[in-house]
Parts: structure tokens; C-alpha cells; sequence
């Protein structure tokens, strides 16, 4: 589908976001792209398509300046099940760790908009974003002190789904999690989940898509099973669009499809409207 | 040895043999137990929304005195009933009639038994239309909620998702020659390796067996199987499967609903703190 021209400015927290990967041309229009432009338009082409950022860039994107705390940053992955092939899992990790990155998920305290809030980010960089023991644990420790002290939790996803690596453990964080989401609910704090490109497996399902709000980037591929998979199961044709944001709003998943460039500016709202 | 003082054989077989055998096309299937556990059992149907998964099979039974409601996953053993029972693959249908089910229970306040042997959800377009994640996620949070002794058994195949849905339970036991893994052998081979042939090298990475569980702190104890597997002997693969439940439930049974809830939370929320505390953990036992 065609997407409406990009027109708003991004309202970002002030500091500039930091280079990422870009093909040469945009995916989405083909038009050869200008790194310094798309970075001043939060990666979005005019055209609409939206390029995956890391979560240095959606902590710099959502948080006011300055107001970024870390928590458990220092908590670190090893290799638990002696994991060799085709590559030793701590060879990956601490190959990531070298590149700067910080795991699969970031979490922390900022505020928006001069709002307090706890903040989780998925780094899709980091063996696909995939939820691991550190990862769930940031997760659950952040939605436990949310729900203790009544700070709205902001989720933004994007993610493979649970980590092979840590075989079964990995799978239980999904159970971890989702206790604390349930507490987080019950303690009516609110909850909203930014769901970007892609969102798959356990982790769509478990906590992506249970806030009180879901908020999906446009384009974004978003479900359980991954179309390689349906289609080596099935055999079946996947529609164009299958599993995309769009899709997934027609059939009741998320509440709105929200440009990039328009997302500060409706959570600023969002946290001003549920206080 | 188990928790409880069972005396669990060592194991000659390689991993993928065990695998093989979590599959047997003559496992006894949930039905095989239930009828067996309850022999009053009543299938009931229905998510109360649109339709009935018969991947999963639910209902009420008579279980050392109790009523008790029981959930498994149901394989087919013909092909007909294979297609029928869609090989024990559950749509966001059987996660809806499961809850319902749970909620059923909680207002008896009948225990609650679950059996888990699924090769995972069901990775199809109808699934991921009708909202399968969601539907898995809604049901392991909810799980949580239900205040009613839950005691899960893995009795075949735990894969992956698909079966953590059924299987947030305040104790998890399984069969010696189940498996319980993140993702099938050839799902995790596609995912790490791009090539779904490499079954056994994934299975053996895995750490999915009942030993490996038990040895993780991912299950409470392992219910050794009658000589060669269960399929040799559904009687007795039964009777020491209901002993197992039973001795896990009967302490359950005298909880107060919040401490029950308290402990189950606390259960998943710490599941890794095994190996938290062993940050070295990973030669396998044998």
C-alpha cells in the first residue's frame, strides 16, 4: 500500500540520533537516500518506509534530554548451555558487547515530556533482539518497580522472539515477563507498547501485545510464526501485507498505525491523558 | 534421583533418540491418561466466542475424590484423527477454551491438571489471522490469575510457545523420554543454521530433555517410564503418572489462593536464579 508523504517534523528531545546502517537506496521507493537527511527525519523516508533503529537511537528519540537512567546495565548474558555451533554463543556475545551493544533489551527511567516514566527498548541488533535471560530479567525488574511506584511502563519491541541459545530458559522469560505484566496491570499503572519492525515469536507473544495501548510503526511486520516458517509448513501463499502493522489492525491487534515522526509527540499526549 | 526420591535410571539413549521417543506413534496421548486418571472424565467443548479446538481436549473428571478439571493436548493416532486433532497443534481458539476451562475451575475451585505434548502452535496463515500470539500471551498471563491449584505434566513433545501456554502451572513435572525446548530440533536448525536438516546437532545443543530440565530447575521432578518408554505399558505409564500429580497436588489442595499465587508467581519469576547462582552451569548431567 501507498503511504501518505511524510510532512511533520520530528519533535525530538533535542540531541541528534546516531548514524545507523543504511542500504544505498530506500527499500520502500527506491530513491537513493541522504544518511544526514533521514537521520534529521528519525529514519522515516519520505516515501514512509521506516528504518529499523537500535535502542541508543529510541532512547535518544523518546526520552527528554538528559533525563536518561539506565538500570542493569551491567547485567551480562553468558553462555549457559555450552552452546558451540555453527558459532559459540559467547563468541556472539561478546562480539556484540565489543560493537558497543548492550543486549537485547535497554531498560531504564526518563521522563517524556517532562513525565516520569520507565522505558524498555529492543535492540534488534543484539543475535536479532531475541528475549534472554537478561533480557527478561531488565524487563520483569522495570515492570515489578513500575508497578511498585506507579510510573507509566513505555515498551518499544522489535524482536525474532525467544534466544535459541539459552534453549528453555529462554522460553520461560516469556512466563517471567507476563507475571509481571500481570502486576503491572492490576496495579493500573498504564502500559504501552510500541511495536517496530519486526515483532515475532515470543515476543509478540508475551508482552508486545498486551498493553493497554499498542502502538504499531507503519510497514512493520508484526505476528507468531515467521513467513519463511508458515510458508515451509503450509506451503501456503502469503498474501502481500500479510502480518504487516496495517494487517494487524484490521484484525484487532493494535490500536493505531503511528508514523515515527508523530510518536513523541501522541505519547506526550498519552501520558498527559492517563495520569 | 528426583526430588521426591524416586530413583530415575540413567539413560543409555543419545538425545535424539529421546526425541524419537517423545514422539512415538504409540505414546499414549492425553486422552490415554485422562481416561485412565478419570474414568468418569466429560469432554467439554468450546471457547464461547467462534469454535472448538480439538488440538486441545478439555473437560471434568473424578480425580481422587475431586473434581478436577483436565486440559491436554491431543495428537491423533490415525492420519484421519491426526488431521482431525491437527497433530496437537493448538489455534488461538484452544488458548480461549483453556482459559474458559480455567475460569471454570476457579469458581469451583476444582484443581486443575494440564498435559502438554504439542510440536508447538499452529504455524499457519488462519492462526496468525485469527491473533495467535495474542491469544498465547493473554494465556500466560491469565495463568497467573487462576486461583486453583495447577499441576502440569509434559508427557511428549513441550514446544516451544504453543506449550508454555498450557504450561504456567505452580508445579511442572515431566515424563522421563518427554522433551521440553524453546523450539523444535528442526525449528531451532532453520532459525540457527538456515537449514531445518540439522535436527540433531540442534537437539543436542538444546538441552530439552527431562534430565536437562531437572538439572536447569525448569521442572520439579521427572516420573520415570515403564521399560523401553511409555508406549510399552499405558497402565503403568499411568498409574505412576497419577501418583506423581497426586503427591504434587495433594499439598497444593491446603494453600490459601494468595499464597498459591504468591509461589506460582515467584516460581516463573525466579526460574533462572539456578542458574544465576552457577554462572558456570552447562556440562550436561548424565
Amino acid at each position: 500500500m501507498q503511504l501518505a508523504k511524510v510532512q511533520h517534523e520530528v519533535r525530538m528531545a533535542g540531541a541528534k540520533l546516531p548514524p545507523i546502517a543504511l542500504p544505498t537506496n530506500c527499500p520502500g521507493c527506491g530513491v537513493s537516500l541522504d544518511p544526514e537527511a533521514l537521520r534529521k527525519h528519525a529514519y522515516v523516508c519520505e516515501c514512509g518506509h521506516h528504518f529499523r533503529l537500535g535502542a541508543d537511537a529510541w532512547i535518544i528519540l523518546l526520552a527528554d534530554r538528559g533525563s536518561w537512567h539506565e538500570r542493569w546495565g551491567d547485567v551480562r548474558s553468558h553462555d549457559l548451555l555450552n552452546w558451540k555451533v555453527p558459532k559459540p554463543y559467547q563468541a556472539t556475545i561478546d562480539q556484540l558487547a565489543d560493537e558497543g551493544l548492550n543486549e537485547a533489551v535497554r531498560t531504564g527511567t526518563c521522563t517524556l515530556g517532562g513525565r516520569p516514566i520507565w522505558l524498555a527498548a529492543f535492540d534488534f541488533r543484539f543475535v536479532g533482539g531475541t528475549l534472554s535471560i537478561v533480557a527478561g530479567e531488565r524487563l520483569a525488574r522495570g515492570m515489578e518497580q513500575a508497578a511498585a511506584s506507579g510510573l507509566p511502563y513505555l515498551l518499544v519491541s522489535a524482536s525474532g522472539g525467544a534466544r535459541m541459545q539459552e534453549g528453555v530458559l529462554a522460553l520461560m522469560q516469556m512466563a517471567k515477563v507476563n507475571a509481571a505484566v500481570g502486576r503491572l496491570h492490576s496495579s493500573g499503572v498504564p502500559f504501552f507498547s510500541v511495536l517496530t519492525d519486526p515483532t515475532f515469536g515470543g515476543t509478540a507473544a508475551s508482552l508486545a501485545l498486551l498493553a493497554d495501548i499498542n502502538i504499531a510503526e507503519p510497514g512493520a511486520a508484526i505476528g507468531f510464526t515467521g513467513p519463511r516458517v508458515i510458508k515451509q509448513a503450509t506451503y501456503a501463499d502469503l498474501p502481500a501485507g500479510f502480518q504487516s502493522a496495517e494487517f494487524q489492525l484490521a484484525r484487532g491487534q493494535v490500536d493505531m498505525v503511528v508514523l515515527r515522526t508523530e510518536l513523541r509527540r501522541l505519547l506526550a499526549h498519552l501520558l498527559e491523558m492517563y495520569p | 534421583m528426583t526430588r521426591h526420591g524416586r530413583r530415575l535410571e540413567e539413560t543409555t539413549l543419545t538425545v535424539w533418540q529421546v526425541v524419537e521417543l517423545a514422539r512415538h506413534a504409540s505414546r499414549p496421548y492425553s486422552l490415554d491418561y485422562i481416561r485412565r486418571l478419570a474414568p468418569d472424565f466429560i469432554e467439554l467443548h468450546g471457547d464461547r466466542i467462534s469454535a472448538d479446538d480439538p488440538a486441545l481436549v478439555a473437560g471434568v473428571g473424578t480425580w481422587h475424590g475431586r473434581t478436577t478439571v483436565f486440559l491436554g493436548h491431543q495428537k491423533g493416532r490415525s492420519l484421519k484423527e491426526r488431521v482431525a486433532r491437527n497433530w496437537g497443534m493448538m489455534h488461538p481458539e484452544g488458548y480461549r477454551k483453556a482459559l474458559r476451562l480455567a475460569h471454570h475451575a476457579a469458581k469451583f475451585g476444582f484443581p486443575i491438571i494440564s498435559l502438554i505434548d504439542t510440536p508447538g502452535a499452529y504455524p499457519g496463515a488462519g492462526a496468525e489471522e485469527r491473533g495467535i500470539a495474542a491469544a498465547i500471551a493473554r494465556a500466560i498471563m491469565e495463568w497467573f490469575r487462576i486461583p486453583v491449584p495447577i499441576v502440569a505434566a509434559v508427557i511428549g513433545e513441550g514446544g516451544s510457545g504453543g506449550a508454555l501456554g498450557m504450561g504456567v502451572a505452580d508445579r511442572v513435572i515431566m515424563l522421563e523420554n518427554s522433551i521440553y525446548s524453546v523450539a523444535s530440533p528442526e525449528a531451532a536448525a532453520s532459525i540457527v543454521w538456515r537449514d531445518n536438516s540439522r535436527k540433531v546437532e540442534a537437539a543436542e545443543q538444546l538441552q530439552l530433555t527431562s534430565r536437562d530440565l531437572l538439572a536447569m530447575g525448569v521442572v520439579e521432578e521427572v516420573v520415570p517410564e515403564p521399560e523401553g518408554g511409555a508406549h510399552m505399558d499405558f497402565d503403568a505409564a499411568a498409574r505412576v503418572l497419577d501418583e506423581a500429580l497426586f503427591r504434587h497436588a495433594q499439598p497444593l489442595l491446603a494453600q490459601p489462593a494468595d499464597v498459591l499465587l504468591q509461589h506460582r508467581y515467584e516460581r516463573f519469576r525466579y526460574i533462572d536464579s539456578l542458574i544465576h547462582a552457577e554462572p558456570h552451569f552447562g556440562p550436561k548431567i548424565d
